[in-house]
């Protein structure tokens, strides 16, 4: 019998994923790129209409606005939860980690449509600042870039809150009662020694939500109104509206581009291997 | 109430997957499996088991599909003994066309609209109206092609609700962008299709010349322009659905919305909160294409259009789902107080145009682009 060799089990054991990769990823993607350069004919076409174009300009500063803020947001608040899971450990954890999850698993077309009754001008949260006396004339909470924030960091959430979780479980409670038994305050403690050790947690996080909010579609169609057009709905538009494959897919190389432009930026100022693969 | 988005999107899909057959990029066998996997193919398949007197009309599903067997299929069987089914699948000009190329046609009847009659005529994939059996007198003008004919009309009109404005209810279109009398959120269409006319309508052009003055690039710039002066009160609707539901939320005041949708809205609304005006309104006809070589025969297809002609069966498709009488007899049969509701009645008429689809043909692409950058830029 032929010895095996550890390099061959190793490959054994990574060709079945990369096949499936280079199947139904890297392959359609390539086709994706391709017919960016070919339809309606062939040449750049498609990226010069896409760059003289102020419509996918605004389109994308939008998206890239949008996720930024959305992901500003989820970090914050997502912050805040996950250190209160991981800190205060009591009965109550399993119940607010099932809080986390479970509109995690819900779908995002029910959640968004959630935000529709509540939001609206005759919604929940318009109707009771009117009876409480609050406001006379409703507030425009959605329709608008406001309604896609709040929607979108809802749905987010779960996606900044369980990296940081797994994260700040890991960090041992020892350092910060330390520098406390040291005499620093429980705010120096916090800062500059438990809050450090937080950041490839609080990094994934960002890195996770931004791109996701980057390719972000169903939430921004139904709550912003027709004026937050992100770019991926923009992408649906020429596809499904005009038959514009050429300009959809040059779209959508830009978008992928401009994705992995920000892998790269982040990845000058965070390591990114710690980041995301390794695990405390 | 019915959601057309899904049944739309489906559309799209089929018809890019016949874009891509033409093309040469998708394999007769890798187009007959998408269609499949769309659920489109059953109804290809269909043929071997379709009785030979029988005949499948074909429209875009929901209410209307009840509808449409109820008053004129199932009358007709009644005549005639003859069977007639409706299938909701939605006849876009895409799926008509791989029906046909396909050589599996099981479609008798298809409710298409003026553009894709005409461009299924140039491709060959329609068969003429026979005049003889079908009345051409008992359509409204401009409503009688080669190879299609009208059977309902439908509009995009002035929706407004006057409790939310106080009872200070915009009349015109000149008025709907005015909001300084008349504050609050206004709907338009996501889409260019009908709301291009109101906006040069709302410049002072009379209603003769709306597309004269789109004919130039001046007035599409200046009709987009439009647009953009009211964008901060704006909410586009994709769907006929997303229409109705912005007036029931009440989270629009006034909106630009088809006629068939508020025929719906009047009976959901509270009394006195809904009103329609058909001033400024762009009629889009509803037309009969009958596609080639299909399976009950021409003529059999042709007497049952005549047989939808009737303007008692017209009158009873307005009363129950809100689409016009294309036989402009009807329009005295009409119920009073339906009369301000029907888009094709002769008062109703004379304030509107009709939906010019040459017009769409050239210049709909290059004008929806700056209709998005208008919205959002």
């Amino acid at each position: 019998m032929p010895q095996i060799t550890d390099s061959f089990r190793y490959w054994m054991l990574i060709v079945p994923a990369l096949a499936i990769m280079i199947i139904f990823y890297i392959f359609p993607v390539l086709g994706i790129w391709q017919i960016s350069v070919t339809e309606p004919e062939a040449g750049f076409g498609n990226y010069v209409r896409m760059v003289e174009s102020s419509a996918v300009r605004t389109s994308f500063l939008i998206t890239f606005r949008v996720a930024a803020i959305t992901t500003v947001g989820c970090l914050i608040l997502g912050y805040i939860v996950a250190y209160t899971i991981s800190n205060y450990a009591s009965r109550l954890t399993p119940l607010m980690l099932a809080l986390v999850l479970l509109p995690f698993w819900v779908s995002v077309l029910i959640r968004s449509f959630s935000w529709i009754v509540l939001l609206g001008r005759s919604g929940l949260v318009n109707d009771t600042l009117r009876d409480a006396g609050i406001i006379d004339t409703p507030i425009r909470l959605m329709h608008n870039e406001l309604g896609v924030l709040i929607a979108m960091i809802h749905v987010m959430l779960p996606f900044a809150i369980l990296p940081m979780l797994a994260n700040l479980r890991g960090i041992s409670g020892s350092y910060v009662q330390a520098a406390r038994g040291l005499g620093a305050s429980e705010w120096t403690a916090f800062w500059h020694v438990y809050f450090p050790q937080t950041l490839p947690g609080v990094m994934s996080a960002a890195l996770l939500v931004f791109v996701l909010s980057l390719g972000f579609f169903i939430t921004p169609a139904l709550l912003g109104g027709g004026r937050v057009l992100m770019i991926s709905e923009y992408i649906t538009y020429q596809i499904q509206e005009f038959l514009a494959w050429g300009l959809g897919s040059a779209l959508s190389v830009a978008l992928l581009i401009a994705t992995a432009l920000v892998l790269l930026i982040a990845a000058r100022f965070v390591n990114l291997r710690s980041v995301l693969l390794d695990r405390k | 109430m019915t959601d057309t988005t899904d049944i739309e999107a489906k559309q799209d899909i089929v018809e890019i997957a016949v874009e891509r057959y033409k093309q040469g990029r998708l394999t007769r066998r890798g187009f007959v499996a998408a269609l499949g996997a769309l659920g489109v193919l059953p109804m290809l398949g269909n043929k071997a088991m379709a009785q030979p007197k029988e005949i499948i009309v074909v429209n875009w599903g929901g209410q209307a599909k009840d509808v449409l067997q109820e008053v004129l299929c199932d009358t007709y069987t009644e005549l005639t003994g003859i069977p007639v089914i409706v299938d909701g699948s939605g006849p876009s000009a895409g799926k008509i066309r791989a029906m046909v190329e396909s050589g599996a046609v099981v479609w008798d009847l298809c409710d298409s609209g003026a553009g894709s009659a005409i461009i299924l005529e140039q491709q060959g994939i329609t068969q003429p109206i026979n005049y003889d059996i079908v009345d051409r007198s008992k359509v409204l003008e401009g409503t009688a092609y080669n190879n299609g004919v009208g059977n309902y009309v439908y509009s995009y009109v002035l929706a407004t609700n006057p409790t939310m404005l106080g009872g200070n209810v915009p009349t015109t279109w000149e008025d709907v962008w005015n909001v300084k009398d008349f504050p609050g959120m206004r709907t338009f269409r996501k889409s260019v299709r009908g709301m291009l006319e109101s906006a040069t309508m709302a410049q002072g052009v009379p209603l003769a010349e709306v597309y004269d003055a789109l004919g130039t690039e001046d007035g599409i710039k200046s009709a987009i322009d439009k647009f953009r002066q009211i964008r901060e009160n704006i909410i586009v609707w994709g769907s006929g659905s997303e229409s109705q539901n912005l007036f029931l939320q009440e989270e629009v005041a006034i909106g630009n919305i088809w006629s068939t949708r508020a025929h719906l809205l009047k009976d959901q609304m509270p009394e006195g909160s809904f009103q329609v005006s058909f001033n400024g309104g762009v009629i889009a006809p509803g037309i009969w294409v009958v596609p080639k070589e299909n399976p009950a025969g021409a003529d059999e297809v042709m007497k049952f259009i005549a047989h939808g002609q009737k303007p008692e069966l017209q009158v009873k498709w307005l009363e129950m789902i809100g689409s016009g009488p294309i036989n402009p007899e009807a329009a005295d049969m009409v119920p009073p107080e339906l009369a301000p509701f029907n888009p094709s009645s002769p008062e109703n008429l004379a304030t509107q145009i009709l939906y010019n689809d040459e017009w769409y043909a050239k210049n709909q692409t290059s004008a929806e682009e700056l209709y998005v950058n208008a919205l959002i830029n």
